[in-house]
This record gives C-alpha cells, structure tokens and sequence, in this order.
C-alpha cells in the first residue's frame, strides 16, 4: 500500500478532511520555486492586489484523482487508465495513450494495447498541440472548494485564489514564526495556532480548529431551539433566531403605531386584520417621497449658496472696478491688492469652495484609477500565462530545428569537403562542361560555409 | 496500488450506472477482490437458467497486468461445462493471460467476453486431462501457460 509517490524533500500532505482519495499535494519547502524573471515581476504587482500572497503555497494536482465536470468526450479518455489524458502520446498506429499508462504498458510488451500491433517507444510522438488545448479546456473541479474551471488553471487557481486551498499561516510572517497551513479563507486574520476553549464544551483546543468543531465535533455542538424546539448548532444560534418560526415578532407597520406582537409563522394572519394595513404603504410612500424632496432642498441649498458667492464675488470686482483702474488690473492675478475689503473674503470662499470640489473630484478619480489598475493586472496575468506557456513550447521547438540545421549544414560541409577535397582549384582547371556543373556547387557550399562560419568554429 | 484502485474506481462507477444484460456485480469490496454473476442470455440448452459466479481478483499492476479471474463452485453457482473452463473453475483464455491481455480491456469487457465463450459452446464437456489438472495444479491459474489450442469456441 505503500506510495513513494513523493520525493523526501517535499512535504507532501492530501486533503485528507475533503476528499479521502488525495487528489492534490502542497509543497510547504518549495514555494516560489517555479518562477523565473519574468514570474517574479508578475508576482510583485499581483501581491500588490492580494497582500497574502505572499503565503502562497505551489501545489500539484493529480489530474486522475480530480472529478470532471459534465461528460467528458470519449475521444479524450485513455483506453488504460479511463481518465482524461495526461501528457498524451500518439502512436504511429494512431491511438492516444497517457505518456505514463503507455510506458507501463510497454515494459510488459511491445505491443500497443488497443490492436495489438507491434509498438515501441521510438514510434511514439507527443500528441498534437490540438488535444492538448481540449485537455486544457476540461470542466474539472476544484478538490479543494468543488467550483468549476478549466483543468489548464486548476493548480493557478489552488495555488492563488482558492479560499479552501492550503496557504502559509499568517503567523509565518510575524516574529512568532509560525509553520504551520492554514486555509486561505482564515489566512486574512492573524495566526490562530493558539489554545482557546470551546464555548459549548468549554474543552480546550486551538482556535484554528474552532469553527469545524463546533459545527461538527463537538459533543455539546447543539442545543433545542429556545422558541421552536428544533435542534440547531449552538454556533448558529443568531442565525437560527433571525428566522426561527416561533420568535415573537412585531408587525411590520410598528413605526407607524401597529402595537401587535406575535411569533413569525402567525404573523401573516395578522397581515389582513392590521389596522395600518392601508396607512403603512401610504407612509411608506409619503416617507419616501419626503427624503426625495428633502433631497431637492440640500441641492437647492447648495446651488443657492454657490449663486450667492458667485454675486459676492462678481460685487467685488464691480466695486474694484469703479475706482480709476486699467482693465487689466481686473485681472485674477492682482485681485488681493486690489480687493481688500470685506469682498476678498468673499472671493476667496468662492475660490475655495471651487477647489474643493476639484479636489473632491480628484480623490474620486484617483480611486478609480487604482481600481482599474488593479483589474489590469489582473488580466494581464491572466492572459500572459497561457501566452507564457506557448512562449516556452516554441522556444524547445526553434531549439530542436536548430540542432537539426546544425547537424544538417555539418553533415553537408562534410560531405562536400570530402567530394570536392581542393575544388576551388579543380573547378578553374577542368573543361567548360565540367566547370560550369561544380561551378554551381561551389558556390552553394560557398554560401553554406559563410553563414555556418561561427558554427564550425565552434565545433 | 494507487494507479489499480484509480482505474478501478472508474470502472466501479460505470457499472454502478449500468452493467450489460445477464452480468450483476454481487460485491466490489476494495480494490483487490469482486465477485460477478453472469447468466447466458440465449437459449442454449447446456446453460439455461444457470448463473456462473466469477471472482475477479486485481493485482497493483491492473490493468497493466491482467485480473485473475476464476469461477467460483457454490451451492447454487456451479462452473461452466465448458471444453476450457477447469471443473475447479480455472479458465482457459488467452485473454487473461499475460499474452492476450491488454490493458484497454476492462471488467466489463471480460465478462462479455466470458459470455459470448459460453453462447458460442456446444460441447457438455471438461477439457481434456481436467480430472489430473485440478488433481495436480497447485500453481496460480496466470502462471499457467495454457495452449491455446482452437479459437472457435
Ligand atoms: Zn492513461
Ligand atoms: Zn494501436
Ligand atoms: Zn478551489
Ligand atoms: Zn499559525
Ligand atoms: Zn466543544
Ligand atoms: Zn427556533
Ligand atoms: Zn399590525
């Protein structure tokens, strides 16, 4: 029974409380491991978003251990191991393995499982991109909250977002030091790795454990209902009041008077004989209507007061421009020598007032600047990653041609230095005939050796 | 055993949704032991109303490595009268040894394949030297290498 499934260095712990059959692994000693350049500088504007980031734990999902949303195609399940492909393979006789399952399969005979034709791991090939991308599109759930997302983002989505996914303990960050996991939903508060006692049992036992205790464990969990006698968890008892059947309530017309009192399940029949039954929904409505028109006044108000600055100010410079002034000393720039009067203030209220509504506007807009960043970055990750992904598949590809071509111009330099040994020289002695057919290959392996220079040298 | 109990697991969901006529799982406790009965369908004399017991027995190594799958002899389940089926149940198909088996087949696809070798059967008879076979053989039946003499039946 035994799994040597994990390498010593990783600590390696399933879910064991949601999902018995372990379909994911965290790595506590390995975090952040997995990012070059270019991951870093992503993970520097994301923390910005989610200050916990930095709790961030990798995770490794095994996709045959995970439930598919929906089902899923036929085409896309390995005839070995009944799951959706992981790294799948192509045969040269066009069947789709597991790389893994066709690998066990082989080292039990070279023959391919499904038409028994002779098979070996030099005629297998990854299979097209094309499988890849329907893999990556599979509904597949989260073993951690049981929300949906593409099977491709699953182990970004463990490791980043989910609230039920494993993280750091805030306590991690602090001088205590502390080592141990937590859920991401209770990472925003401080370390909870502290004995406390239980309110029911008043047993003592850490407070990170409190919550599933006391909805599940605890022995003194519930109690009867003191008004319905129903049993309920003693933890959601405030809840359970909120809307308990039995619970004396009062009519909902009580701010207009309605004195009557009785338990929520009765209260309907109340409804009909209340005697604010018509004038509740005329309050209702005349309370609504005077809060609008009390909003009118306040903007009526406002603009008054605007209009009466604005007349104080425009009265200043009226009377400043009554004395024997030039035109241009009307100007903003010397309004506080010439308005030294009472008129000064009222300018500069008006300029005041006008200043703080700029700013107001300001704060506004830099808020919403901030909140948009932040959408950005986030969608920017987003779309990198796959785009990333990709990057990093051409990147092999453009290798393996360029070893090709390597080994390809070699192979020719070798080939024509053996064929034509001093040919230079043979080509400007031999005949017409002869000259004009090397002439040409000369100029070919001319070609090749001057753009190959750098390689040969090499080698 | 992680990779057998995986597979197994599936299978085990599919056939709790649905099992071809005449075959009824009886238990699938673990991975590593189920108990099949399997009926023939068709009106051949040498099976009428029987029910055969199969017991399905998984290595780590399913489906890489094949089930040993054997008939159990019971009150009410007798084995197969069958020109390859042991009367101590061993069977004799190149399917379940380790050069016939594939790892695409499955438990489902063992026991239709089980069936059809019944449905196709005509001769009421134990394979030849079966008294000496089950007298002797102490030997388990995958380490056995049966000749697999005629695909006809
Ligand atoms: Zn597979
Ligand atoms: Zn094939
Ligand atoms: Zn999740
Ligand atoms: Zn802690
Ligand atoms: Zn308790
Ligand atoms: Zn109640
Ligand atoms: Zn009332």
């Amino acid at each position: 029974m035994d799994t040597p499934s994990q390498p010593d260095s990783l600590l390696s712990r399933g879910s064991h409380l949601s999902d018995p059959s372990q379909a994911y692994t965290f790595h506590t000693d390995l975090d952040n491991l997995s990012g070059g350049t270019t991951e870093t500088a992503l993970g520097a504007s994301i923390s910005s978003i989610h200050k916990i980031s930095t709790l961030n734990l990798r995770h490794t999902v095994d996709l045959r251990a995970i439930t598919y949303g929906g089902t899923v195609d036929e085409n896309l399940v390995c005839p070995i191991c009944r799951c959706p492909f992981v790294d799948p393979v192509l045969t040269d006789c066009d069947h789709v393995f597991c790389r893994a399952c066709i690998d066990d399969a082989l080292s039990h005979g070279e023959l391919c499982p499904v038409d028994r034709l002779p098979l070996s791991q030099a005629t297998i090939a990854r299979a097209p991109k094309m499988v890849f991308n329907q893999l990556d599109a599979l509904k597949a759930k989260c073993p951690c909250c049981g929300n949906i997302f593409a099977r491709a983002i699953l182990e970004n989505h463990l490791e980043k977002y989910c609230l039920e996914a494993m993280v750091r303990c805030p306590g991690s960050l602090s001088e205590q030091g502390c080592t141990q996991v937590v859920k991401r939903r209770l990472s925003t508060q401080q370390c909870l790795h502290y004995p406390a006692q239980c309110p029911d049992c008043y047993e003592t036992l850490e407070q990170i454990e409190m919550e599933s205790h006391r909805q599940t464990l605890c022995r003194d969990r519930t109690k009867l209902c003191d008004y319905c006698e129903v049993e309920i968890l003693r933890c959601e008892e405030i809840e359970h009041k909120a809307e308990c059947p039995d619970v004396l309530q009062i009519c909902k017309w009580a701010q207009y008077g309605c004195q009557h009192e009785s338990k929520r399940r009765d209260l309907y029949l109340h409804a009909d004989d209340c005697h604010f039954k018509s004038i509740g929904p005329m309050a209702e409505m005349l309370k609504v209507e005077i809060s609008s028109l009390r909003d009118d006044v306040r903007n009526l108000t406002e603009t008054n007061q605007l209009q009466e600055r604005r007349i104080k100010f425009l009265e200043s410079g009226q009377r400043a421009s009554d004395r024997p002034m030039d035109l241009m000393d009307l100007s903003l720039a010397s309004m506080p020598e010439a308005a030294s009067t009472d008129s000064l203030d009222s300018g500069h209220d008006y300029l005041l007032s006008l200043l703080e509504t700029q700013q107001s506007r300001l704060s506004h807009l830099s808020a919403e600047l901030s909140d948009f960043q932040g959408k950005n970055t986030m969608m920017l990750f987003n779309e990198t990653l796959p785009i990333k992904n990709e990057l990093a598949e051409l990147r092999s590809t453009q290798q393996v041609t360029c070893m090709h071509v390597r080994w390809l111009m070699r192979f020719r330099m070798q080939e024509n230095q053996r064929r034509f040994g001093v040919s230079p020289g043979l080509a400007s002695t031999g005949g017409p005939d002869g000259g004009n057919g090397f002439g040409s290959d000369i100029t070919l392996s001319r070609r090749l050796s001057d753009s190959s220079r750098d390689v040969i040298t090499k080698l | 055993m992680a990779f057998a109990s995986k597979r197994l697991g599936k299978e085990l969901a599919k056939i709790h949704g649905s099992l071809p006529p005449g075959i009824t799982l009886v238990t699938a406790e673990g991975f590593q032991e189920w108990l099949l009965d399997i009926q023939v369908l068709d009106a051949n004399p040498i099976y009428m109303n029987k029910t055969f017991r199969l017991k399905f027995k998984f290595s780590p190594s399913y489906p890489i490595e094949p089930p040993e799958v054997t008939f159990l002899n019971t009150a009410d389940r007798p084995v197969p009268m069958h020109p390859h089926i042991y009367s101590n149940g061993i069977i004799c198909l190149d399917l379940l040894g380790q050069q016939g088996w594939s790892p695409v087949q499955n438990v489902e696809s063992i026991c239709m394949s089980l069936q059809s070798m019944l449905t196709g059967n005509t001769k009421n008879e134990r394979p030849e030297g079966d008294e000496q076979f089950v007298a002797s053989n102490r030997r388990r039946p995958r380490d056995i290498d049966f000749y697999y003499h005629d695909n006809t039946v």
